[in-house]
């Protein structure tokens, strides 16, 4: 039996029962890595000679019968851009390929806490800014189900690494759909929590008010088990929350809203099919199914692309050759930064920041970012409203299946328009998680997005769960395996 | 909206030293991307006289005290410095 592809619950079973050893999974886990890394390059480092050590000290807890974690000997891997301590977080950006952390961030704490395994470091578009990992300065990650189609991004290592079972889980981030279109694209459940629910420390920063951590997994309930370890409030995350979570309903006295304006034009048919399945599967069970319109979600890109850029564009002015990094020469400090910040950015990077000091600079600030900065808050508002008719909002994930590696570089615009069924979530804050539900006629798999009200994270991924069974979507990529 | 976008001025703004050719492709990247976001100059705002969060959740940042907690000590700190001496930065001359 081949434990890689079992869930963390069926694992931990396992290793509890003394049928299977941390350690012997951690070999499988890494043999899986050196049959798909060559062709899918999904970890920028790999950690396997580290914690061998470690996962021999799992051995000898559930030898001993004192394991107390679920996630203990569980290999779990971590994207690029989260810090763990002494080891290199490069961002997939040149400006950081030679920085080494100082410090755990938060996340990375909690999971060593529990005794979980890292598997190591996984790819991502450029300080996450991207949605098919082509931005890396260190090569693209390519889909586990088809190598000619990209694994989305910007946590594409992360998916294409559970995707491919070099890793039983992962961490991603997701700022406008990092989480989720990877996981949709690679088959993958992805899980953004309610903002605030999980803290942001050591993650290096894009835009503050809209990065969230979260798991990419093969069931709902990993990632149930993933969140439930990383999150609380941390006073070293001044916009860190109390995770008071809200009940409601997951039985079919819930009700269901389907977003309009997230199942028109715009929006393929493939994609479109799977929402349907899934409220037909839905109303069967006996829920009630509505349609909600929420207009001000078709101007989610327009929103987006001026608030993700000027915090982007603040964030990043930390990158100046002074502190840590890369260091370009120049005559004066100012030549230096300039040179330093020309030579260590890739093109998307230089894209946003220019985007975002623009949309910040004397005579736009209003027109630009104060007007974005209302239509987020008139969003947060309706979709308040709307969450007074239903429990859950269903859309797809993404507009279409994966598309292929090259096809949307050249076009940015273009590019941003695959984010647009999940950034809304990120101005508003919500949880929201995709559920992989299907194949598409190219065999690449598909997935449903549902939202709920912020704090209701744990309603979310039960109700998500009885999609998951009543779904049953068993597709896994092969080739790796 | 303004369709004015002088990238010189933009990138000396960032401290992002442009190539030629960078300037004209990211100059026109950035002109379509800006006639995108244009559209919110149509949206009427219903939320217009509304106090503005910066956190989705509407949550009031707040200070922490003023309390002295563990902390990176002074040599990680410098750790990743390109160039230091007597556990400080080193920069190239800021005036000429």
């Amino acid at each position: 039996m081949d434990a890689s592809h079992l869930s963390i619950r069926e694992i931990n079973s396992l290793f509890t029962k003394k049928e299977l050893k941390p350690s012997e999974l951690y070999s499988k886990v890494f043999e899986n890595a050196a049959n798909s890394e060559a062709a899918l390059h999904a970890h920028l480092t790999l950690f396997e000679e580290e914690n061998i050590k470690k996962a021999a000290e799992s051995d000898k807890r559930f030898s001993n019968d004192e394991s107390a974690s679920l996630l203990d000997g569980i290999p779990i891997a971590i994207k690029d851009n989260i810090n763990i301590k002494n080891y290199k977080t490069t961002c997939s950006s040149k400006m950081l390929s030679n920085y080494t952390s100082p410090y755990d961030a938060t996340v990375i704490e909690k999971l060593k806490e529990q005794n979980a395994l890292f598997t190591g470091k996984t790819n991502l578009d450029e300080f996450a800014m991207g949605s098919s990992t082509e931005n890396s300065a260190f090569g693209l990650t390519k889909n586990p189900w088809n190598t000619d189609y990209v694994p989305g991004g910007s946590s594409g290592g992360s998916s294409a690494s559970v995707g491919a079972r070099s890793s039983i889980a992962a961490l991603g981030s997701d700022t406008g759909g990092s989480i989720r279109q990877p996981a949709s694209f690679c088959g993958l459940v992805g899980f953004k929590p309610t903002y605030g629910t999980v803290s942001r420390f050591g993650l290096v920063a894009f835009a503050s008010s809209l990065d969230q951590i979260g798991p990419i997994t093969k069931t709902v309930d990993d990632a149930r088990i993933i969140f439930s370890s990383i999150s609380g409030e941390d006073s070293r995350d001044a916009t860190s929350v109390i995770n008071n979570q809200l009940d409601l309903p997951s039985d079919n006295t819930a009700t269901i809203g389907v977003i309009k304006e997230l199942m028109e034009d715009g929006i393929s048919d493939e994609a479109k099919n799977e929402v349907n399945k899934v409220i037909e599967i839905l109303k069967s069970k006996g829920y009630k199914v509505k349609e909600i319109s929420i207009p001000i979600i078709k101007l989610s890109i327009s929103i987006y692309y001026l608030i993700a850029p000027a915090e982007c564009s603040a964030n990043l002015a930390r990158f100046d050759g002074v502190r840590y990094g890369l260091r370009v020469d120049g005559n004066t400090s100012y030549e230096m930064m300039e040179n330093t910040r020309a030579e260590g950015f890739g093109s998307e990077v230089k894209r946003r920041i220019l985007l975002g000091t623009y949309a910040l600079s004397a005579g736009y600030y209003d027109e630009y970012y104060g007007k974005a900065l209302q239509a987020r808050k008139e969003m947060i508002d309706e979709f308040a409203k709307s969450f007074k008719d239903v429990d859950y909002l269903i859309s797809p994930t993404t507009p279409t299946q994966a598309f292929k590696s090259g096809e949307k570089t050249n076009n940015p615009l273009e590019m941003y328009m695959s984010d647009l069924c999940t950034i809304p979530a990120n101005l508003a804050g919500l949880p929201a998680i995709s559920i992989p539900t299907g194949l598409s006629k190219d065999e690449l798999p598909l997935g449903v997005q549902v939202m709920s009200r912020p704090l209701s994270d744990n309603s979310l991924l039960d109700f998500s769960e009885i999609i998951e069974n009543e779904v049953q979507f068993d597709g896994q990529p092969k080739g790796w395996l | 909206m303004s369709d004015e976008f002088n990238i010189k001025n933009i990138a000396k703004l960032a401290s992002i030293n442009l190539s030629e050719e960078e300037q004209d492709s990211l100059s026109n990247d950035l002109s379509i991307i800006l006639e995108h976001v244009n559209a919110l100059s149509d949206l009427k705002l219903n939320s217009q006289q509304q106090e503005i969060f910066i956190h989705p959740l509407e949550k009031e940042l707040e200070l922490q005290d003023d309390e002295v907690v563990e902390s990176l000590t002074h040599d990680e700190a410098i750790s990743n410095a390109p160039e230091s001496k007597d556990g400080k930065f080193v920069v190239p001359p800021s005036m000429e």
